[in-house]
C-alpha cells in the first residue's frame, strides 16, 4: 500500500494555540452530516466515535494549566489501516494523502480498527448495516480545491492546513524561535513512518498512540516478510511433499520388489 | 459392530440442540439489532471471542486434517488409514465452522465475496480468506468420495476424485501450512498493542508448530469421544502411536517460543508480578504438561488418561489462540474485556451445529470402521404404545425427532427470554435518570446530576415568552392531569434515551384508571398502540388550552407518545427559539453551544451577580450549597 504523496496536502495542530472552544468538532459534525452522540457503552474515552470523526482530549499541565489536543485520523503515510483491509475499502489518496474509506467495499472486518496504531477508526455498533467510521480530511472538498471544515472553523489557528513540507517548515520555525515553549519534536514527522497531520506541543503526545512510543519503522513493513514468503512458502511446501511422497514411494515398490524376487526368481526389471 | 449403541449419542444430540437454539436466538437478534446489542466488543475491542475462538482456533482445530493425510498419504504410515476419515470430517466440519463464525462476526456479511474482487495482496487477512476458501473446497473434495462411496450412480466422480487424491492432499498440505501461518502474521502488524510476551514478529512459525502438535491432540481427542459416545472399542495403539511424535513437536515450539523471547529482550516480562505473567506460564503449562505427559508409555496406553491429556493440550493451543487474539492486547485504551453470555451463545453454537453435523454423518456414512447402528432404531421395530397414559409414542426414532425439537425450541424461546429488550433496545447507551432542574427565578438545568449544569434565567425567559411567543405553553407544551408546570424530567425521564410517557397498566389498573379496554380499542380494530384513541380525547388538561388543536405535533396517537430524552428535549426546545433570535436580531452568538454551556461550570461557579434575575437569585432546594 505505499502509495508515495508527492506535495500531500496535512494539518498541523499546535496544542499551545488550542483554547478547546471545540469548534472544530461542530464544524466536522456539520460538513460530514453526523448525528448528535451520546455516551455509548462502547465509547472509548477520547471523545471519538463513529459520529465524532475529532475530539478535543483534555490533560493537565504539570503547572496545573488545561492542555487541550485535538484527535482525528493521522492519514499516515503508510497507512498500517489500508495495508490490512482485504477488500481494499480503504486506501491513501494518492493526490491529496488523504486516508479515505469506501464503504461499499468494506465487509466489516474491523482489522483496520485492530492495526491502527492511534485506534482511531469506530464502528457502528448500534447499526444492523455497520461501517467504519474516521477523519477523511475532507478528501471530497480538498479535490473541490477548499480546505478541511476543521482548520476553517479553528478561531485561534491552532490547526492550520497546507502541504505536509511547508507544515514542517512552519512546525520546525516555531520550534526554533520558541524553544522553551515547545518539547522539541514534530510528532507525525518520522513515527511509523511519517503521517499527514502533525502536532507540536508542551505536553508528550504519546498518549495518542495509547501510551506506546512509536518507532520510525513503518507498521507494513512488518507484514511484507511474512507476506513475501507466502509464493515459496507454498511452492516449496507443495514439492516437499511431492518429493517425499514419490521418494517413500518408491522405496516402498522396491522393498516389494524385494520381497517378490526373494521369493521367486530373480527376474524382475528395476525400474528407476 | 454389536456393542455401539446410541443412548449417549441421544443425550449429547439434544445437548447441541439446545446449545443451537440458544444462539439461533441470539444470531437473530444481532442481525437486527447489529453487534453492540449482542456483544461487549467496542471501539478499543473490535476483534472478540468470536474470532479468537470461531476463527483462530477453529482453523487451528481443524490442523488434524492435513498432519493426518500428510501422515498417511505423503509419508504412507497406512497403519493410521482407519482415522484419517473423521480426521479430514473434522477439519471439514472446522472450516464451515469458521465461515459461520465469520458470518456472525462480520460487519456486513453479505459482502464476504468483495475478497474474491477487490484484491489487497498486501493484506494478511486477505490470504488467510484465499486460504480458507481454496482449502475448504479442497477438504470438500477430500471428503466428497466419502458420502459418494458405494453408489453407483455418482461412480465416475468417486473415482476421479480418488485418482485425483494424492495432489488434493498435496495442495490441502500447502494451503494448510499457509494460513495456520498466516493467522500469525495477522498480529505482526500490531507491536504496539499485543502484549510483549504474546508479540512477536515470527508469529507465522509459532502458529504453524503449535498447529502441527494441536492436529495431533485434536485428533486423538476426538477418537477417543467418539469412541465413548458410541460405546466402540477405541484406536488404542494407533492413537498411542501418533502421539509418540507430539512432544517433539512441543519441545520445537517452547524452543522457538521461549528463544525468540530471549533473542528480542522480553523474558523478564514473564517473570513480573503482572496477572498477564500468570497467564502466560498458565498456557505454557498447558502445553508442557501434556507434552511431557505424552512422553510416558503408560499414559499413552489408557483412553481416559490420553483423552484428558489431549484435552488439556487442546485447551492449551485454544487458550493461546484467543490470548494472542485479543484477551493479552494492552495498547487500545481500554483494560479488560470479557465476552458477554451471548457471544459464547454463538461460539456453541457454532460448535454445536458442527458436531451434528458430524454426528449425523458419522451415523449414515461410512466414516468410522462401521456406521453405528441401533437396533432400537429399526424402522422395522414395532411402535410402542403406552398403556398408562395411553399415548402413541411412535416408533423410537421419531420419539428422538420429537426431543431433539423440544430441546431447540425450548432454547430459542429462552434465548430470547435472556435477551433483555432494554439493554438490547438501549443501542449502548445506559441508563440515566433525569432529575428536575432545582431553584427559583434561576433555574439550574443539571439533568444528570454530575454537577455541570446550565443556569437558566426562568424569569426572563418566562417575560420574553409572553411577549414573543405563546406564553407558559411555548415550553411548558405538556402537563399531567390537573398540573400546570410538571417538571420536564418526569415524562423525559431519561437524559439520553427515549423513555415511553405511556403507561399501560396504569390505565387498566384496578386502583388506576380502571378503563375498560374498548374505551381506548375501537371494536373490530386490533388492539395496538396504533390504532387506540389519542390521549388528548380524554385528557383534555394534558395539553394546554392554547397548543390544544393548534399545533399538529399534539395529536400524535400513542405509540409516538415515546418522550425524548431530557437532553434532545430541552435542546429542542432552547434551539428553536434561539436560532430564530439569532437570525432576526444577528447575534450569531446567540445559538453557540458556548452560550449556555460553560466549559465545567457547577453551581458553585454561579454567582448571584452573574444572573440578575428582577432582584431573585437561584435558590436551589437542597442545603449546603444554596445562597441567598
Amino acid at each position: 500500500m505505499s502509495v508515495h504523496v508527492e506535495n500531500g496536502v496535512g494539518i498541523l495542530t499546535d496544542t499551545t494555540k488550542c483554547i478547546g472552544c471545540r469548534e472544530c468538532v461542530a464544524a466536522c459534525k456539520r460538513r460530514n452530516h453526523l448525528e448528535a452522540d451520546v455516551p455509548r457503552r462502547w465509547s472509548l474515552d477520547d471523545g471519538l466515535s463513529a459520529r465524532n470523526w475529532t475530539s478535543i482530549v483534555e490533560k493537565e499541565l504539570p503547572n496545573g494549566d488545561p492542555a487541550f489536543i485535538r484527535k482525528q485520523c493521522r492519514h499516515c503515510d503508510e497507512p498500517a489501516c489500508a495495508s490490512v483491509c482485504p477488500v481494499g475499502a480503504l486506501r491513501k489518496d494518492p493526490e491529496t494523502g488523504a486516508v479515505v474509506y469506501d464503504g461499499d467495499k468494506c465487509m466489516g472486518c474491523r482489522y483496520c480498527m485492530m492495526a491502527c496504531p492511534y485506534g482511531v477508526p469506530r464502528y457502528d455498533w448500534d447499526q444492523s448495516v455497520p461501517y467504519v467510521r474516521k477523519c477523511i480530511l475532507c478528501n471530497d472538498h480538498l479535490k473541490a480545491g477548499e480546505k478541511p471544515a476543521c482548520t476553517n472553523a479553528c478561531p485561534t489557528g491552532a490547526t492550520i492546513f497546507g502541504t505536509r513540507e511547508e507544515l514542517l517548515k512552519v512546525a520546525h520555525k516555531r520550534l526554533e524561535k520558541y524553544p522553551n515553549r515547545y518539547i522539541q519534536h514534530v510528532w507525525g514527522e518520522h513515527e511509523i513512518g511519517g503521517t499527514s497531520v502533525l502536532y507540536i506541543s508542551d505536553t508528550d503526545l504519546s498518549f495518542l498512540s495509547y501510551g506506546s512510543k512509536l518507532s520510525d519503522e513503518t507498521l507494513p513493513a512488518r507484514t511484507k516478510t511474512a507476506m513475501g514468503a507466502v509464493p515459496p512458502v507454498f511452492v516449496g511446501m507443495a514439492g516437499t511433499m511431492t518429493g517425499v511422497y514419490w521418494i517413500i514411494k518408491r522405496r516402498m515398490k522396491n522393498q516389494q520388489h524385494k520381497d517378490v524376487s526373494a521369493n521367486h526368481h530373480p527376474e524382475g526389471k528395476s525400474n528407476g | 459392530m454389536a456393542d455401539i449403541r446410541l443412548d449417549r449419542a441421544r443425550v449429547l444430540k439434544s445437548i447441541l440442540w439446545a446449545i443451537t437454539g440458544l444462539a439461533l436466538a441470539v444470531a437473530i437478534t444481532r442481525f437486527t439489532f447489529g453487534l453492540g446489542a449482542t456483544t461487549n466488543l467496542s471501539d478499543g475491542v473490535p476483534w472478540g471471542f468470536w474470532i479468537g475462538f470461531d476463527v483462530m482456533s477453529g482453523v487451528a482445530l481443524a490442523a488434524g486434517g492435513f498432519v493426518l493425510t500428510a501422515v498417511v498419504y505423503i509419508f504412507q504410515l497406512k497403519e493410521f488409514y482407519p482415522i484419517v476419515r473423521p480426521a479430514v470430517l473434522t477439519a471439514f466440519l472446522g472450516y464451515i465452522a469458521v465461515v459461520l463464525g465469520l458470518m456472525v462476526d462480520l460487519g456486513l456479511p453479505w459482502n464476504i465475496w468483495h475478497m474474491i474482487v477487490f484484491w489487497n495482496p498486501h493484506s494478511p487477512l486477505f490470504e488467510v480468506g484465499w486460504c480458507v476458501m481454496l482449502y475448504l473446497s479442497v477438504l470438500t473434495l477430500e471428503f466428497l468420495p466419502v458420502p459418494l462411496e458405494g453408489q453407483s450412480r455418482w461412480k465416475k466422480i468417486h473415482d476421479t476424485l480418488t485418482k485425483f487424491r494424492i495432489p488434493l492432499v498435496i495442495a490441502g498440505i500447502s494451503l494448510s501450512t499457509l494460513h495456520q501461518s498466516s493467522l500469525g502474521t495477522l498480529f505482526t502488524i500490531m507491536p504496539y498493542r499485543v502484549h510483549p510476551l504474546w508479540y512477536s514478529p515470527i508469529l507465522p512459525i509459532m502458529f504453524f508448530i503449535s498447529a502441527m502438535a494441536l492436529g495431533l491432540f485434536m485428533i486423538t481427542f476426538e477418537g477417543h469421544t467418539t469412541s465413548w459416545i458410541y460405546r466402540r472399542h477405541s484406536h488404542r495403539d494407533m492413537l498411542a502411536k501418533l502421539n509418540r511424535a507430539t512432544p517433539w513437536i512441543i519441545l520445537a515450539y517452547l524452543g522457538v517460543r521461549f528463544g525468540d523471547l530471549i533473542v528480542r529482550g522480553q523474558i523478564h516480562h514473564a517473570f513480573s508480578t503482572d496477572w498477564r505473567a500468570i497467564a502466560f506460564w498458565v498456557e505454557i503449562g498447558l502445553l508442557a504438561i501434556p507434552g511431557m505427559l505424552t512422553t510416558v508409555k503408560a499414559v499413552r496406553r489408557k483412553d481416559g488418561a490420553l483423552w484428558l491429556v489431549a484435552f488439556l493440550g487442546v485447551l492449551g493451543v485454544v487458550v493461546n489462540r484467543i490470548n494472542t487474539g485479543g484477551v493479552m492486547h494492552t495498547g487500545r485504551g481500554i483494560e479488560a474485556y470479557l465476552p458477554s453470555w451471548t457471544e459464547f451463545a454463538i461460539s456453541f453454537g457454532v460448535v454445536s451445529v458442527a458436531a451434528l453435523v458430524f454426528l449425523w454423518l458419522v451415523e449414515h456414512f461410512h466414516i468410522l470402521e462401521s456406521t453405528p447402528h441401533d437396533a432400537e432404531e429399526d424402522p422395522k421395530t414395532k411402535p410402542m404404545f403406552d398403556n398408562l397414559t395411553r399415548t402413541w409414542l411412535g416408533t423410537p426414532s421419531f420419539a428422538d425427532r420429537t426431543r431433539f425439537s423440544l430441546s431447540f425450541v425450548l432454547a430459542v424461546g429462552l434465548g430470547f427470554m435472556l435477551l433483555s429488550g432494554e439493554s438490547v433496545r438501549s443501542k449502548g447507551v445506559e441508563p440515566t435518570p433525569a432529575y428536575a432542574a432545582r431553584g427559583g427565578d434561576t433555574l439550574w438545568v443539571d439533568g444528570n446530576r454530575d454537577a455541570f449544569g446550565v443556569p437558566f434565567t426562568h424569569a426572563v425567559h418566562a417575560e420574553m415568552a409572553e411577549d414573543m411567543y405563546n406564553g407558559c405553553v411555548t415550553c411548558h407544551h405538556m402537563n399531567m392531569p390537573g398540573d400546570r408546570n410538571t417538571e420536564c424530567s418526569s415524562c423525559h425521564q431519561d437524559m439520553y434515551s427515549a423513555t415511553d410517557a405511556f403507561r399501560h397498566s396504569w390505565h387498566s389498573d384496578p386502583n388506576g384508571a380502571n378503563l375498560s379496554c374498548g374505551q381506548c380499542h375501537p371494536r373490530g380494530e386490533i388492539r395496538q398502540a396504533s390504532t387506540a384513541i389519542k390521549c388528548v380525547e380524554c385528557h383534555h388538561d394534558l395539553i394546554p388550552e392554547q397548543v390544544e388543536g393548534g399545533a399538529p405535533s399534539f395529536e400524535h396517537p400513542v405509540n409516538q407518545y415515546m418522550a425524548p430524552s431530557y437532553a434532545d428535549a430541552l435542546h429542542g426546545i432552547c434551539l428553536d427559539c434561539h436560532h430564530q433570535i439569532a437570525d432576526e436580531w444577528g447575534i450569531e452568538d446567540f445559538q453557540q453551544c458556548g452560550f449556555c454551556h460553560h466549559e465545567h461550570r457547577t453551581l458553585a461557579d454561579v454567582g448571584p451577580d452573574e444572573y440578575p434575575t428582577s432582584g431573585k437569585v437561584i435558590v436551589p432546594n437542597t442545603s449546603g450549597d444554596s445562597w441567598e
